[in-house]
């Protein structure tokens, strides 16, 4: 009985916080669990729910005797708080370790004027959307693949080679907007929810791991985050910074589609070499992005049109068409 | 290349060039006189129909059919995949030291730094670089500075639904 209680009181959580679909049947099954075949489809929907939430359960455990439900209750009440505690604070730190691991991997572009110029372009789109205060940085890896990357709490990376595909300040607005959503949906710290790390998460948001120190588990951490970038993130969460990305690239008064024109140009690309070969593989494919925003993008940005590109102001910042 | 730019510098076109590309129609289009919606139509292009790529106006495309030049939907076209990979020869590959690695993507990436998958799980923080990027942040005033400077003006624009794919 008790621990049918415990079921009801992580299944009441569960029900507020993440499945809103079909509580009602589910209820009643809990209190009927006497009919094997009911108990076994709540087993089954709580099994998936607890898969959802990035728990690796061995088979045994859907055995109902072997189950420590006060444990896995635990378990569920920490990850829920984690989903909602990670304060802003907490979300930066954790972002400027990653930052500094992206940093490890790939080392700055060693050219202050364009360094400078994509911080400018960046901060100014920063500032039309719903977090504009946040510590915003952007920056130019020296690394010839292709890819952008944003980590918590407003980094935003872009590879040379990405930069060296782009034809105007819109373009690379576009793209920087598109990470920009990345961190404004916290897109990343949902990776990490869905990765076998969750309970690090869930003990940063607990204040049980120190950030200031050498606390091993804040480095665990920062590598699971890190990962994300070699797994990438939800489908669905690509889709809806592509179509946020042209959004705010419009609020800052740039051509709208320089987000479009770029993935366009992308799909040119010989999708066999290397240099494209992580950007392919962690994003959904080119052909259903761009189609999805010639859907998106209706009569809305007709106003928007006439924006300018500031293609010229794009080559001179980065020193093309000098010589 | 490199005069083209140098001649929009010049003129001070807000246009995106792209020179000799080519690109596919991936559905019926309209080939219209001038990007606008409402503008006379030079010919109805059927799917699959190989244009040659001039410019990019916002949605609008300029594109060389065989018979007009005229304007189409930007997405309704696909760019032809060119290994070369000229359309997107901007200048700043050579600026850059931008390798064309050539390299095919099943091949082992080498060595502790890199962006591939494997060098990425393996990544070691470096604070050093992190501080050095710290350096070039902005404020928002000087974005602000910036964006007036480019006649960037703000707008109101709502975030827009989401269709299911
Ligand atoms: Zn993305």
């Amino acid at each position: 009985m008790r621990t049918n209680r415990t079921i009801l009181l992580v299944w009441n959580e569960l029900k507020m916080n993440t499945v809103r679909a079909e509580p009602v049947e589910a209820q009643e099954s809990i209190h009927i669990s006497t009919s094997s075949m009911r108990t076994d489809s709540w087993l089954k929907r709580a099994g998936s729910i607890l898969c959802l939430l990035g728990f690796a359960l061995p088979a045994a455990a859907f055995d109902f005797g072997s189950v420590d439900w006060k444990k896995a209750a635990e378990t569920v009440q920490k990850v829920q708080k984690a989903n909602a505690d990670i304060s802003e604070p907490q979300e930066i730190t954790l972002g400027e370790g990653i930052a500094s691991n992206l940093l490890g991997a790939a080392p700055l572009l060693n050219n202050p004027a364009a360094q400078q110029y994509v911080n400018r372009v960046g901060r100014w789109l920063a500032l039309q959307t719903e977090r504009p205060d946040l510590p915003w940085q952007f920056g130019v890896l020296d690394d010839n693949d292709v890819n952008a990357f944003s980590a918590p709490g407003g980094y935003v990376f872009i590879t040379k080679g990405l930069l060296a595909q782009m034809h105007s300040e819109a373009e690379l607005a576009g793209v920087l907007a598109h990470e920009i959503s990345h961190v404004l949906r916290k897109h990343q710290l949902q990776a990490i929810k869905k990765s076998a790390r969750t309970e690090l998460l869930a003990d940063l948001a607990n204040d049980a791991i120190k950030t200031n120190g050498a606390d091993p588990k804040f480095s665990k951490l920062v590598s699971a985050g890190t990962e994300v970038y070699a797994r990438g993130l939800d489908k669905n969460d690509e889709y809806e910074a592509d179509r946020m990305g042209v959004v705010i690239a419009a609020r800052a008064g740039y051509d709208p589609y320089g987000l479009p024109a770029v993935l366009q140009t992308l799909q040119s690309l010989n999708p066999g070499d290397s240099s494209v070969a992580l950007m392919f593989k962690t994003h959904p494919a080119l052909a259903d992005r761009l189609s999805l925003l010639d859907q998106e993008m209706t009569d809305q940005f007709a106003e928007q049109e006439n924006q300018p590109d500031l293609a010229p102001r794009f080559y001179k910042a980065l020193g093309a068409g000098k010589k | 290349m490199k005069n083209i730019v140098a001649l929009c510098l010049l003129l001070g076109f807000a246009q995106t060039v792209w020179a000799g590309g080519f690109a596919y129609t991936i559905r019926p289009t309209e080939l219209k006189a001038k990007p606008f919606s409402d503008a006379e139509t030079l010919a109805s292009l059927p799917s699959q129909s190989k244009v040659e790529v001039l410019k990019r106006q916002a949605s609008w495309t300029q594109v060389k059919s065989a018979t007009f030049t005229g304007w189409v939907k930007m997405l309704s076209l696909q760019l032809e995949s060119n290994a070369q990979n000229k359309r997107g020869d901007n200048g700043l590959r050579s600026l850059f030291n931008v390798a064309s690695t050539g390299r095919s993507g099943s091949t082992v990436t080498t060595g502790v730094r890199g962006l591939s998958e494997e060098q990425l799980k393996n990544a070691q923080p470096d604070l050093q670089a992190l501080q050095a990027a710290k350096r070039y942040a902005v404020s928002s005033k000087d974005a602000q500075r910036f964006a007036a400077q480019g006649k960037l003006h703000a707008q109101s624009v709502d975030y827009l639904q989401g269709i299911q794919p």
